[in-house]
Parts: C-alpha cells; sequence; structure tokens
C-alpha cells in the first residue's frame, strides 16, 4: 500500500489549462482547468451534454482545443505523442464485426505502439482470465454483446497503459462485466495507474472515485478529492431516528436558525442544518424537547445531493437518468 | 509507421481471407476464357457442322456448293436424292440429328437467293454466306466459259494484315491486337477502379459506424489512417491482377483448344480477340493510369464514406461520383473507334475520365508522348488537391453522427479541419 503521508504534490499526469473547443458558435468546453494525479481513479462527472466526451477527445488528440493546453506525463501534449501509454475505451464503442478476436486484439495492440508478438501473448493472456480462451479465433460477430464488450475493454489496456481514460465504463454493461471492470480498474490502479473515467451515474462515481470534478455546461462547478468536496460543498446532514413518530421533534425541525430543510419519512428524517448551526444544539433541544429518540447520526451528503446542488435539479435529472 | 504498416495489413489480410476475393480471383480468368471460348465458337457458326443441300437444281448446283463447303471447311455434308426430303429431314432436325439444311433451286444462279432451314438460322447465316456465296460465284463463272483454274486463282481469299504503327516497335500489335489489347484494358481499368474505390468506401463506413475509428484516430492522424486504407486496398487490387495476370497466361496458353480449332470459320476467335502483346510501355502506361484512377477515386470514396451515417445513405451519396466513371467506360466505345478525336483527347486530359479513357486511346492508337506526359500531370495534380479536400473532409466526417452534411456544412468542414 502507498503511504497516505501527504507528498508534496506529486507531477500530474494530467493536466488542463483552460481548455476551450466551441462548435459552430456552441461552446462545449469553457475554460476547463483540471490536473489528475498520478495514481488515482479520477472521475469526470456531469449530466449529459456537459463537455465531458470532448474533453476526454481533446485530451486522446481527436480534437483540437480551441484555446488552452492539455499536458500529459508532464509534459506538453500533441500529435498523439502518448498513445503509447493511454488506454482509451470510447463512450461508444465497436469492433471490427468479421475480424477474429485475437486478431483484433493484435492489431488495436499495434496501434498502441506494441509489437505483434507482444500483443498475441498479452492477448492469449486476457482472453484466458476473462473466460474468452475458447473464441479467440471467432470473428467478433459470432460473439454476444457481453463477451464482445470484454474483448474491447482487453484492447483498452492490452498494452498495459499508464493512463486510462474510459468514458462512460459502465454504460451498457451487463452486471456481470460491470463487476468485471470495476475489478479491473481496480487493479490498474493498485499496479500503480492512474484511471480517468467519465460517468453521469454519481453512484459509481462515489464508490470508485478518490478524485473529482464536476463539470456542467463545459465549466467546472467543482474539483479536488471526493472527501474534502464531501467536508466543504455538502454542509452538515442529521439523521434522525424516532421510536414512534416525529411528534415533539417537528417543532426543534421548524426553528430556522438551527434546520433549512427537513425531509420526514415517518420513522426517521433527513434533516439539513442551516448555515452555521451547531448539531450539538440540535441534540441538546431534541432531547429537550421530549422527543422520543432511536438514532442521531451526523452524515455527509452524498454525492448525487452534491451533484443535484451544483448543477440544478433539472440538468441533475437528466444526468441522473441510468439508461441514458 | 510501424502503425500505418498495421493498417496496411489489416485491410490486406482481411480482404484476402473473405471468399469474395478467390471467387472474384477465380472468376475473373473464367469470364475472360469465355469471351474467347464464345467468340471461337460464334466465328466457328457455333459447332455448325451437319448439313444437307436439298438440290432442286437442274444442273447439280447442290453438288457443287457442297464440293465448295468441303474445301473450306470441316463440313459432314450429305446431298439426299429425293426432292420430297424437305419434311423429313425438317424431322431430323428436330431430332437434333442434323444442324440445318439448304434448299438451293435454280432461281439460286440468277438470284443469289438460296434458303436454310436450321435449329440455330443466326449461326447458319454466319457460317454459311461467305462459302455458299463464293461457290455460287464459282459456278456462275464456270458456266459462263471461264476456266477453272483462273476462277480458282481469282477466288483466292483476301488475307489482310493489319500492323499498328507505334513509337519503338513498327509492327508490334495487329488491329486486332489492339482492339482486344484497349477492350480488355478499359473493362479492367473501370471495373477495377470502381469495385477498390467503393471497397475504401465501406472499409472507411465501418470504422465509422462501429466507432472504432475514435480508437484508431487517438492512435494515429486522421491522414495517416487514410492513407494506410488506400495503400492497403490497392495491394489488394494489384494481387488480383496479378492472379489474373498468372491465370491469363496459362489460359492464353490453351487458347487454340479452348476456341476450338480457329480459321475454320474465317472471322473467328483469332481475328477479333488476339493475344495481345503487352510492351512494356503499354503495362506502365496502363499501371499508372490505373494506380491513378484508384487513388483519385479512393479519396472520393473515402470522403463519401465520411460523410455517410449508414450503409444506404454512402450508397446515394456515391453515385455522383460513380457516374464520372461510368461515364468514362461508356465513352471508351466511341474512343475505340476514333482514338483521334476531339472527344477523346478531352476525355483523356480530364483527370476524372483520363484513368480509363487514355490507356484506351494508348492501346487502340499511337499518341503524341506530350499529350501523355500532359495528362499525367494533371491527374497527379488533381490526386494532390482532391486528396486535400477528401482527407478534410474524412478527418471531420469520420466523427460524425447524424444527418448528412449539406454542401455548404461540407464547405465549412474542408475550411476547418
Amino acid at each position: 500500500m502507498m503511504s497516505p503521508a501527504p507528498a508534496p504534490s506529486p507531477t500530474p499526469i494530467l493536466v488542463l489549462d483552460r481548455v476551450r473547443k466551441t462548435f459552430a458558435g456552441h461552446i462545449a468546453v469553457d475554460d476547463l482547468s483540471l490536473a489528475v494525479p498520478p495514481g488515482v481513479i479520477y472521475g469526470l462527472l456531469g449530466p449529459n451534454g456537459a463537455g465531458k466526451t470532448t474533453t476526454i477527445r481533446m485530451i486522446m488528440d481527436i480534437l483540437q482545443p480551441d484555446a488552452g493546453s492539455v499536458r500529459l506525463f508532464g509534459a506538453p501534449a500533441g500529435d498523439r505523442m502518448y498513445a503509447e501509454r493511454i488506454g482509451y475505451l470510447p463512450e461508444e464503442r465497436g469492433l471490427y464485426r468479421k475480424m477474429r478476436v485475437l486478431d483484433v486484439l493484435v492489431f488495436l495492440g499495434e496501434m498502441r505502439g506494441m509489437e505483434r508478438r507482444r500483443a498475441r501473448q498479452r492477448a492469449g493472456e486476457w482472453l484466458d482470465r476473462l473466460g474468452l480462451a475458447q473464441w479467440r479465433l471467432r470473428r467478433i460477430d459470432e460473439l454476444s454483446k457481453g463477451m464482445q464488450q470484454k474483448v474491447q475493454f482487453i484492447s483498452t489496456i492490452l498494452h498495459e497503459p499508464a493512463l486510462v481514460v474510459l468514458d462512460e465504463a459502465f454504460a451498457g454493461l451487463d452486471p456481470v462485466n460491470a463487476q468485471v471492470m470495476k475489478d479491473t480498474v481496480l487493479e490498474l490502479r493498485a499496479r500503480g495507474a492512474t484511471i480517468l473515467f467519465s460517468t453521469h451515474i454519481m453512484e459509481q462515481a462515489e464508490k470508485l472515485c478518490e478524485h473529482v470534478c464536476i463539470i456542467a455546461r463545459g465549466r467546472k462547478l467543482v474539483d479536488g478529492p471526493l472527501g474534502d468536496i464531501k467536508r466543504t460543498r455538502g454542509g452538515h446532514h442529521l439523521v434522525v431516528g424516532f421510536d414512534g413518530s416525529v411528534g415533539a421533534a417537528a417543532q426543534v425541525f421548524a426553528d430556522a436558525a438551527l434546520v433549512k430543510k427537513v425531509d420526514d419519512y415517518g420513522q426517521y428524517a433527513e434533516v439539513e442544518l442551516a448555515p452555521g448551526a451547531d448539531p450539538q444544539r440540535v441534540l441538546r433541544d431534541l432531547v429537550g424537547s421530549g422527543a422520543r429518540l432511536a438514532r442521531f447520526e451526523l452524515r455527509e451528503p452524498s454525492l448525487l445531493k452534491i451533484f443535484i446542488d451544483l448543477v440544478g435539479p433539472e440538468a441533475a435529472q437528466a444526468g441522473v437518468r441510468p439508461d441514458a | 509507421m510501424h502503425k500505418i504498416w498495421a493498417i496496411v495489413r489489416r485491410e490486406f489480410v482481411e480482404r484476402v481471407r473473405t471468399r469474395w476475393f478467390w471467387i472474384g480471383a477465380l472468376l475473373g480468368p473464367v469470364l475472360f476464357g469465355a469471351v474467347f471460348f464464345l467468340s471461337g465458337q460464334l466465328g466457328r457458326g457455333g459447332g455448325l457442322k451437319r448439313i444437307a443441300i436439298v438440290d432442286g437444281t437442274t444442273t447439280q448446283l447442290g453438288a457443287r456448293i457442297a464440293e465448295q463447303l468441303g474445301r473450306s471447311g470441316d463440313w459432314a455434308i450429305r446431298v439426299p436424292a429425293a426432292i420430297g426430303v424437305v419434311d423429313s429431314l425438317t424431322a431430323q432436325v428436330r431430332a437434333k440429328q442434323l444442324d440445318g439444311f439448304l434448299i438451293v433451286t435454280d432461281a439460286a444462279l440468277d438470284s443469289g437467293k438460296v434458303e436454310y432451314r436450321g435449329s440455330n438460322v443466326f449461326a447458319g447465316k454466319g457460317a454459311l454466306q461467305r462459302p455458299v456465296g463464293e461457290a455460287l460465284t464459282v459456278v456462275r463463272l464456270q458456266r459462263a466459259g471461264v476456266d477453272p483454274r483462273l476462277v480458282a486463282r481469282a477466288s483466292i481469299p483476301l488475307r489482310l494484315e493489319t500492323c499498328k504503327i507505334s513509337r519503338g516497335t513498327t509492327c508490334g500489335e495487329s488491329a486486332a491486337q489492339s482492339f482486344s489489347l484497349a477492350y480488355f484494358m478499359g473493362i479492367i481499368l473501370y471495373t477495377a477502379i470502381l469495385l477498390y474505390g467503393i471497397n475504401v468506401m465501406s472499409s472507411v463506413l465501418e470504422e465509422k459506424t462501429t466507432r472504432i475509428v475514435e480508437v484508431l484516430v487517438s492512435s494515429l492522424r486522421p491522414f495517416q489512417l487514410l492513407l494506410g486504407k488506400v495503400l492497403g486496398v490497392g495491394a489488394v487490387s494489384i494481387f488480383q491482377f496479378l492472379i489474373w495476370g498468372v491465370a491469363g497466361r496459362l489460359l492464353l496458353a490453351r487458347r487454340a483448344p479452348l476456341a476450338g480449332g480457329g480459321d475454320a470459320g474465317g472471322a473467328g476467335a483469332d481475328e477479333l480477340f488476339q493475344v495481345p502483346h503487352v510492351t512494356g510501355a503499354t503495362f506502365a502506361v496502363f499501371m499508372a493510369y490505373f494506380l491513378g484512377g484508384f487513388f483519385l477515386y479512393s479519396a472520393m470514396f473515402a470522403a463519401v464514406g465520411a460523410m455517410s451515417s449508414t450503409e444506404q445513405e454512402a450508397r446515394q451519396a456515391q453515385q455522383p461520383v460513380a457516374w464520372m466513371l461510368v461515364l468514362s467506360f461508356i465513352s471508351m466505345f466511341a474512343m475505340l473507334n476514333d482514338p483521334g478525336s476531339t472527344v477523346a483527347v478531352t476525355l483523356s486530359l480530364i483527370p476524372f475520365s483520363s484513368p480509363v479513357a487514355m490507356p484506351v486511346r494508348w492501346a487502340a492508337g499511337s499518341l503524341p508522348a506530350s499529350e501523355l506526359a500532359l495528362s499525367l500531370a494533371i491527374l497527379v495534380a488533381t490526386i494532390g488537391g482532391v486528396t486535400w479536400i477528401a482527407a478534410r473532409i474524412y478527418r471531420v466526417g469520420i466523427l460524425m453522427t447524424g444527418k448528412r452534411p449539406n454542401l455548404k456544412e461540407l464547405v465549412r468542414w474542408i475550411r476547418t479541419a
């Protein structure tokens, strides 16, 4: 395990500096800056249409920024210099339908600068590992969709990239493959790789990401370590459980100096404290009110909550739709 | 470089591995063989061999015609004695014991009217017209008292030998050779440029619709990808030619037995389709224009593929490109007749038609070297310009989804790419 001692800010693997991209008058990415430290799982989060894919395409040298710069591995990027060290899984996926599984993997390995022999050997190992060994000489279109997803995923990491870029990584994966993907991502991270992945599904990001950057309409709303963001962004939340029902506690919750918002679920209530309110004071008042408490818990806000607060409910609605 | 090579190899290997490639490779020579074979059969009268002559004359004309026919070819002729045999002969034709029969009457000598009844009258006419006509002439002359030896000498048939005057050689190819060479070169150029151009298009489209292009373009520049693709498909076409060339050689070596003997029927396979003598220069012209045409058209087809999102869209959008090629192919027949006409010269200078037109003109008749050089220069310059535009359309198009761009949007793509 890496030591938790705060290394004095290691050189980021990826830096975007005021990057901007416009398409026919529409600003897709607007002065976006971010830094991805090495060895982390970094989430690029935002509702659909926020500019995630455009950002990633600029990182991958597929699109050129209109302004600003991209730095990779501590040096100015450009002309696909670092293609060998980056693995890329685009949002929309596909493989050559008529090609054999092994041939596709070797070819895509070569596209990432691998020797044929080495690509062949590594592809064989991965196919074994993901249970596709007996399919290696079959054509892609003979495989099930789930198997094709595995092959595509192998092609992304075959060349052992130092930076893995996954655009909407889990979109469209069946549950088994989502698990395989998650395990592999964690394993890659353990081996020292940096993972940048974009998603609009906050529950996934919350489970995996150490760093996040939330964007909407091409602009950055917040970025940093997830823990820091939760501490500074969320405000204080309480979960108060009752022995019975809310009863006398209702008058405490009505105090606008203490409480900003209450979601009463009957057996318990989620309470958002007013800015500057002291949770201990709430506890004293609750006890004093005679309410019968079963639970009193200080809680961090969920990433989804932060996300909705930041981008607004409508935009978030569009964003959290899991089928999108 | 390594990556471009990988693209070239993938395009080549995946194509050569398909069943269709080998069907094409085998079918090509078979088709050419069939052309030789059929033209041989046609010239010989389609295997017309067994005929009868019903002699209704008082002058034994039937026997003379039989004699004359026997001299000019390999016929099995009967001259039935009785006159009332037409019905039984008809029955024999129906039973396929006989190919047909001639009915000769006294009127034949004056009016030249002879009747032929048979199962294949087209072949009968082709095969009998000349020998029967000659027989009639001989009989007429003899009846007029001309010395039979003089008649024999006067009726020695013409053997016109043609010789094409071109640079370097005084007598490289005969007229028939020139014709068949130009003809085949035109067909092959048209077919191959169209076929492999469309191959490039569907390859572009496949990568676009499967979205695999996104991964590729993050590894190498769009232009490198396009270059590798065109080179790979081009290599397949040259490999195809190689197979055709070898198979063609083998076939032509056995041409005589295939065409069925040759000179019996007169204007047969040998006169229309002869083994073209392909000089080094002709080969060079063919390859130069094939490669030029292929690069020019595959760049355009690639752009069409990149701006389409579905197979159907592409099929529609490729029509203007394909029509340019079809037009130059159609005009080939006019050029064969008069390779020096203004139309032919113009078409062989316009870069979109010159890849078919110029080799056809070259093969059909000699042409000034300056014209060839000018045509090639225009072609090369156009390839440069068209590729520049096509690469820009390609670069933007491969990442676009949704509806096909209109002309205004296309211009913007080209400007901003």
